[in-house]
C-alpha cells in the first residue's frame, strides 16, 4: 500500500454507483475504500483515514448527517456530498454540520472529479496556509494592504464587502451556507436578513466578475449558499 | 294536613265538572248538619267561621267551579237554617247580609287563588320535564358523531316534546346546503325564509303558514363561530300550536344544537387537516423514493459515459463521439426527470413558496449557471439594471422558470445566435422578457403552450417533454404573477413574465 497516494471513503449504498466512483477514483491514482452502511462507513472512517468522503446523505441503517455529526467529532477531512434528495433544507442541513460541498445526482464524472480536486487542494496544508495575497482571474487581493485590484486597477471597496470577500474566498470550493455567511460577516443577530447578502454578493460581482449576471467565481446556489471558484 | 288537600286536590283534578259541583253541595250540607245541633251553644259569629273553612277546603280542593257553589250553597244554608228567623230566606238583621258578602267574596277570591297556584304548579311540572328532556337530549348531543346522529336526536326531541316536525339545516358559509338528506319529506321549507333566519341571526316565526304544509318557524343556531344552520320547525298536521315557552324552549335546544355542529365541524377540520398531512407526507415519500430510483442508474450511465472520454483509457474517434452521446441524452433524461419531479412536486395545489427578497439578476445567473454546457451554442446577454430593486421571490423556483425558459429558447433557436434577457420596472410591476432569435411561437402556440404535455407546433423538430412552459406558469402563477407569449416584429419569440414589485427592504449603503 502506498501511503503517499490520497485516500477517499465512498459512502454509498448502490453497487453500480460504488464501481463507477471507484474505477473513477482510481483512474486518478487515488485510494479508494467503499461502505455501502452508517455502521460500516464510521468503522471505515476510523481505520481507513480518508483524505475525502464522498457520502450519500440516504442510506439504508440512517441518514448521511449523523455520519458528518460523528466524523466531525475527531476529523477535519473534506465531505462532499452526493445525493438524489432535491430539497434545499437537506443541502443546507448537510452544509451546516460541516459537510464542504455538495453535487446532486445524477452529475457529471467529470464535475465530480474536479470538485474532488478543489476539496483536495484545500485540505493539504501547502495551500491553506495564511497566504499573503489571493489571485482569481484577473483578480488580486491582497490581505496584508486589504486592497483589491482588478486587471492592475485599484477596486474600490468597502469594508462590509472586504469581510464578505474574505469570507467568500478563504475556503475556494467550499460551499457556504447563507446563514454561515451572514453570521460571519454581519453577526448573529442579522441571520434573517439574507437580503443583505444578496445586495453585497452583487456589488462584488459588479465589481470583480467580467460579466455579473454570468459569475465565474462567486456562485450561487439557490436557496443554498455561496461557492469561490478560483 | 297539607299533604291530604294537595292529595284530595290531585283527585279532584279528575273529576267531571257536575261531579264538582255535586261534591261541593254534599260537602257543605254535611258540614251543615254537622253544625245543626250546635245551635244555643256557638255563636252566630263562630259559625260563619266554620262555613269559611269549609269554602276555602272546597275551594283548594275542587278549584273555581267548587269555590263558587260552595260559597253559595254556604250562604244559603246559614241563611236558612242559622240566620232568625231560621226555616227562612228572610233575614232580620241587614247587618247578616255583609256576611253573606264576605263569605261569596271569600269564596270566590280563594278559589280564584287555588286554580292560580294549582296551574302554576302545572307549569312548573312542565318546565321540569322539558328541562330534563333538554338536558337528556343535549347529553346525548354531546355524545354524537356525525350530523345524521344529531338530526335524528333533534328529530326525536320536538316530536315527543313539542309535538312538532323539526328539520336540520346545516349551513356552510352562511348558505344553507338544501340538498343533504332530512325528513323534508314530511313538510317543506321556505328557502327563503330559512335564508333570512341565518342572515338576520332572528328566530322567524310565520304564524300565517302554521297550518301549511310549509315549516313555518326557523330558528338560527347561532354558534361561536359562525351560524351553523337553521332549525325548521312544522305544525304541519300536528295538534300542537307553539306558545311563547316552546318556542323558547326551541330556542335553547337550538343553541345546543349549535355548539354540537360547531364541535362536529371542527373535528371534521382536524381530521382533514390530519389527512392532508399524512397525504403529503406519503407523496413527499413517495416523490423522494421514485426521485432516487430514477436518478441513481442515470448517474451510473452518464458516469459511464463520462469515463469513457476520460483518463487515459480514454476512447477515440467514432466510438468516443457514441459515448459523448449517450452522454448526451443522459444529461437530457436528467433535465425530463427533473421536470416531471417537479410538476409532481408543484401540482399538489397549495404551492408552499418561501419568498424572500432576491436579486432578479442573481437568480437568473443561477438559472444560467444551471443548464451549463446546454447554452454552450447560444450567447446569453442579459440586461438588468445594476440598481434593480429586490424582488420578492421564491428563489429555487424562479431559477426553475429561467432555466427552463433559456432551455427552450437555446432548443428552438439557431447555433450562435444571443438569448436575451432584459428586466424593467413599470409602475408597480416587474417585466421580465426572455427572447430568442428563433422562428418565434406559431399562432396555434398562443392558446396551447401552457398545456401540460404540449410540445408546441414546432417540438418535433426537438425532443423535450414540453413540461417546461406549464411549469413556468405554474410558478409564475403562484407567485400571483402572469406569463405571456409573443412574437418580437423582428423575429424571435419571446416569453414575458409579471411579477408584483413590492416594496424591498432597506439595506444601508456604505460609503
Amino acid at each position: 500500500m502506498n501511503s503517499n497516494r490520497v485516500r477517499i471513503l465512498v459512502v454509498e449504498d448502490a453497487l453500480d454507483i460504488q464501481r463507477l466512483l471507484r474505477s473513477a477514483f482510481e483512474a486518478e491514482e487515488f485510494e479508494v475504500q467503499e461502505a455501502g452502511t452508517l455502521t460500516l462507513a464510521l468503522s471505515r472512517a476510523a481505520t481507513f483515514h480518508p483524505d475525502l468522503i464522498v457520502l450519500d446523505l440516504g442510506l439504508p441503517d440512517g441518514d448521511g448527517l449523523t455520519f458528518i455529526d460523528k466524523f466531525r467529532t475527531w476529523s477535519q477531512a473534506p465531505i462532499l456530498i452526493v445525493s438524489a434528495r432535491m430539497n434545499e433544507p437537506d443541502k443546507v442541513a448537510a452544509l451546516d454540520r460541516g459537510a464542504d460541498d455538495y453535487l446532486s445526482k445524477p452529475f457529471g464524472l467529470g464535475e465530480l472529479l474536479a470538485r474532488v480536486r478543489v476539496q483536495l487542494r484545500r485540505g493539504s496544508k501547502t495551500e491553506s496556509g495564511t497566504s499573503a495575497r489571493l489571485e482569481f482571474g484577473d483578480v488580486v487581493i491582497d490581505f496584508v494592504t486589504r486592497t483589491v485590484t482588478k486587471s492592475g486597477q485599484a477596486v474600490n471597496i468597502t469594508p462590509t464587502e472586504y469581510r464578505l470577500l474574505t469570507a467568500l474566498t478563504r475556503s475556494p470550493g467550499k460551499m457556504l451556507t447563507q446563514s454561515a455567511l451572514m453570521k460571519e460577516v454581519w453577526g448573529p443577530h442579522f441571520k434573517d436578513s439574507t437580503h443583505y447578502l444578496r445586495i453585497y454578493v452583487g456589488h462584488l460581482r459588479r465589481k470583480l466578475e467580467d460579466d455579473p449576471s454570468q459569475p465565474r467565481h462567486l456562485i450561487t446556489e439557490t436557496g443554498v449558499g455561496y461557492r469561490f471558484v478560483k | 294536613m297539607i299533604n291530604t288537600i294537595t292529595n284530595l286536590s290531585a283527585r279532584a283534578e279528575r273529576l267531571s265538572t257536575w261531579q264538582k259541583i255535586a261534591s261541593s253541595v254534599l260537602v257543605c250540607s254535611l258540614s251543615a248538619a254537622l253544625m245543626d245541633p250546635l245551635i244555643g251553644h256557638l255563636d252566630l259569629a263562630n259559625i260563619v267561621m266554620v262555613f269559611l273553612l269549609v269554602v276555602l277546603f272546597v275551594s283548594v280542593t275542587l278549584g273555581r267551579v267548587g269555590a263558587v257553589v260552595a260559597a253559595v250553597v254556604s250562604v244559603l244554608f246559614f241563611d236558612v237554617l242559622f240566620v232568625p228567623p231560621r226555616f227562612s230566606l228572610a233575614v232580620e238583621n241587614a247587618q247578616y247580609l255583609v256576611t253573606f258578602a264576605v263569605m261569596l267574596i271569600t269564596g270566590l277570591i280563594s278559589g280564584q287563588m287555588a286554580v292560580g297556584l294549582k296551574e302554576k304548579e302545572r307549569q312548573a311540572l312542565q318546565r321540569e320535564i322539558r328541562t330534563r328532556a333538554l338536558y337528556d337530549t343535549a347529553r346525548k348531543l354531546a355524545g354524537a358523531i356525525a350530523i345524521s346522529q344529531v338530526k335524528e336526536i333533534c328529530q326525536t326531541f320536538f316530536d315527543e316534546e313539542l309535538g312538532v316536525l323539526a328539520a336540520l339545516l346545516i349551513a356552510h358559509d352562511g348558505h344553507i346546503d338544501f340538498e343533504a338528506p332530512n325528513n323534508l319529506a314530511l313538510f317543506q321549507l321556505e328557502r327563503h325564509l330559512a335564508q333570512n333566519a341565518i342572515a338576520t341571526g332572528k328566530t322567524i316565526h310565520n304564524e300565517s303558514m302554521a297550518n301549511t304544509r310549509y315549516a313555518s318557524i326557523y330558528v338560527p343556531l347561532k354558534a361561536s363561530a359562525a351560524i351553523r344552520g337553521v332549525l325548521a320547525l312544522s305544525q304541519f298536521e300536528r295538534a300542537n300550536y307553539l306558545n311563547e315557552d316552546d318556542l323558547s324552549l326551541a330556542q335553547a335546544l337550538g343553541a345546543v344544537l349549535a355548539i354540537t355542529i360547531e364541535r362536529l365541524h371542527y373535528v371534521a377540520v382536524a381530521s382533514q387537516a390530519e389527512l392532508d398531512r399524512v397525504s403529503e407526507s406519503l407523496r413527499a415519500t413517495i416523490l423522494s423514493a421514485l426521485s432516487h430510483d430514477l436518478k441513481t442508474p442515470l448517474t451510473v450511465i452518464m458516469g459511464l459515459a463520462d469515463s469513457l472520454s476520460l483518463g487515459d483509457a480514454a476512447l477515440t474517434g467514432p466510438v468516443l463521439s457514441v459515448s459523448r452521446d449517450i452522454y448526451t441524452n443522459a444529461v437530457r433524461l436528467k433535465a425530463m426527470v427533473n421536470n416531471l419531479l417537479d410538476i409532481v412536486r408543484l401540482e399538489r395545489g397549495r404551492m408552499a413558496l418561501r419568498m424572500e427578497w432576491h436579486s432578479l439578476e442573481e437568480v437568473v445567473g443561477a438559472g444560467i449557471q444551471y443548464l451549463g454546457q446546454s447554452l454552450a451554442g447560444q450567447t446569453v446577454r442579459v440586461r438588468i439594471a445594476s440598481d434593480f430593486p429586490l424582488v420578492e421571490m421564491d428563489a429555487i423556483l424562479m431559477e426553475r422558470v429561467f432555466s427552463n425558459l433559456l432551455e427552450n429558447a437555446s432548443k428552438f433557436s439557431p447555433q450562435g445566435s444571443t438569448i436575451e434577457i432584459e428586466a424593467s420596472v413599470q409602475d408597480d410591476e416587474v417585466h421580465i422578457k426572455v427572447c430568442d432569435q428563433g422562428p418565434g411561437f406559431l399562432p396555434a402556440d398562443h392558446d396551447t403552450a401552457f398545456e401540460r404535455y404540449n410540445r408546441g407546433a414546432l417540438a418535433h423538430l426537438q425532443e423535450g417533454l414540453g413540461l417546461g412552459l406549464s411549469i413556468c406558469q405554474m410558478i409564475v402563477k403562484a407567485h400571483g404573477g402572469d406569463i405571456s407569449l409573443y412574437n418580437r416584429a423582428e423575429g424571435g419569440a419571446c416569453v414575458q413574465i409579471v411579477l408584483k414589485l413590492g416594496h424591498a427592504p432597506h439595506v444601508p449603503e456604505e460609503l
